[in-house]
């Protein structure tokens, strides 16, 4: 498994739980990196926040269903749900096959911008997958 | 993994109590209220859906009420399921930086399943994981699995049939068999088997209990500690329990979706392929796959690791294509007379049941099965 088989855009900032943002004044488009889809696997079901919820940082406001595994989604910034890719609740496939395109999930509208600040820069993400995928060596070693 | 885990026995409660146990259990991890646990339930008769399920597709509501079957929802994901007296149910709650516990969910299937595959072991079942998340004998499902997470903490649960009611089953669930003969439903039954069925006599509950409890143990490397709810549990119990009894969480529409059942007969040299599927058509998936026919398959249980292999699987032409090729690459299956190019056709055929679709199926999917 090597790095670079994961799509890290420079374009975009990043957060420990694998989410992607993309900043456009004052508002934000939110989706799960090419390395977090991978991890989670193909995606049978997909609860997103209705438009108008407001979600805060880290806490949980929809959930992720694959291979029989409820995750939570939390958001990686706090703010209005603007926008929802309503597409993807009928058929979330896009976040397996497209995840920084047909992929992403919500758009906010921040309710404080200095967040931003605390996402991970494109490089500091890549090193952050680094350190998972060697822990999922060591893991692979002892199984 | 040094620090001892929690053992917890509940013993038999409703669906709605077994179900909020599992949040608060959860949730009590997540906010560090309780070491990590194994925890052993039992149950009255309840048909509990996936957490995303809905509960009228899959399950037949009026046989539920007029049996005293409770419904009910899971946290976690998967299928709908029957359990009643005759099962037990296991689960671990850890957090889920506990040393030893793979980040990927593959890879902590496999070990978690492997816990209870131990287990089994000791009690002279030669049972197997079999991905993504099964656990059989040779071939036959005696523990489903699934799993939740809530803040920094995951629930990783499954049964064992001890001495399963599969006709109660076939009733209560909405299985792919309505359209079945007699001999077909009893090839569908035995897709499951149970430790009675297994080892002939079935060992007590405190045994089972007590090998499966020492098959964790010894995969995960803890130590066990038999223990008790906390009282910060009971009273968050008690918060929950109203939801879990409420229709709201029991019927909440959560998801569009969709199940259509489809059965074609497939005619090949080596015998008549029967396929039963239900599909999900709006997330274009396989929900369940059933393959019967005349033909001889050697080992007989590459038929049942077909249908696990199709479970979930897209039924985009070339992805079934590359599931179906990749399944019998990867397995030494012999069925004289038929290729299997041929399941894939029958498959492709219960998908798209009518002419039009089905040629265009056929054409499209060598082209994209390369992608």
């Amino acid at each position: 498994m090597q790095l670079d088989k994961w799509l890290v855009p420079e374009d975009l900032h990043y957060d420990r739980k694998d989410y992607w943002v993309q900043p456009a004044a004052g508002e934000v488009v939110i989706g799960l990196t090419a390395y977090g889809q991978s991890v989670a696997g193909d995606v049978l079901y997909l609860e997103l926040p209705p438009v108008g919820t407001l979600v805060r940082r880290g806490e949980v406001s929809g959930s992720i269903e694959s291979g029989k595994w409820v995750g939570g989604l939390a958001p990686p910034v706090s703010g209005m749900v603007v926008e929802v890719n309503s597409d993807l609740e009928a058929d979330p496939a896009g976040v397996n096959q497209d995840p920084y395109g047909a992929g992403w999930l919500i758009k906010v509208k921040l309710t404080d911008l200095s967040e931003l600040d605390d996402l991970l820069s494109p490089g500091a993400y890549r090193e952050w997958i680094e350190e998972q995928i060697r822990r999922e060596r060591e893991e692979a070693a002892v199984l | 993994m040094s620090d001892a885990w929690r053992l917890l026995d509940t013993g038999t409660q409703p669906a709605a109590y077994n179900m909020a146990l599992e949040r608060v259990i959860l949730t009590a991890r997540s906010r560090g209220l309780i070491p990590n646990t194994l925890h052993f339930l039992e149950f009255t008769p309840s048909a509990l859906v996936g957490y995303h399920q809905s509960v009228p597709l899959e399950v037949e509501e009026d046989y539920c009420l007029h049996h005293g079957i409770e419904i009910n929802r899971r946290v976690s994901g998967g299928g709908a399921i029957y359990v009643d007296e005759g099962v037990l149910g296991w689960e671990l709650v850890a957090c889920k930086d506990t040393p030893g516990i793979p980040g990927r969910l593959d890879d902590m299937y496999r070990l978690l399943c492997e816990g209870a595959v131990a287990g089994l072991a000791r009690l002279g079942v030669a049972a197997r994981f079999r991905p993504k998340n099964d656990i059989e004998v040779e071939g036959r499902k005696i523990s489903g699995t699934g799993g939740a997470e809530a803040g920094n903490a995951l629930i990783y649960h499954g049964t064992v049939l001890n001495d399963f009611d599969v006709e109660t089953m076939i009733r209560c669930l909405r299985l792919p068999i309505a359209k079945l003969d007699d001999k077909q439903v009893q090839s569908f039954k035995e897709r499951v088997v149970s430790l009675r069925e297994v080892l002939g006599s079935l060992p007590s509950m405190p045994a089972i209990k007590q090998a499966m409890a020492v098959g964790f143990a010894s995969v995960l490397g803890i130590r066990l500690e038999a223990g008790a709810l906390t009282e910060q549990e009971k009273k968050l119990l008690e918060q929950e329990l109203p939801l879990f009894q409420s229709g709201d969480w029991i019927w909440g529409t959560r998801q569009l979706q969709d199940s259509s059942l489809s059965t074609v007969d497939y005619k090949t040299p080596g015998g008549l392929i029967r396929v039963t599927l239900t599909l999900d058509r709006t997330r274009r998936r396989i929900r369940y796959a059933f393959i019967t026919g005349d033909f001889f398959a050697y080992p007989e249980r590459s038929i049942l690791d077909l249908e696990a292999a199709l479970k979930n699987a897209s039924c985009e032409p070339g992805d079934l294509l590359q599931t179906v090729r990749g399944f019998f690459n990867a397995h030494q299956v012999r069925i004289p007379g038929i290729t299997p190019d041929d399941f894939f056709y029958a498959l492709q055929t219960a998908v798209y049941p009518t002419g039009r679709g089905r040629e265009q199926s056929f054409k499209t999917a060598e082209s994209s099965a390369g992608r």
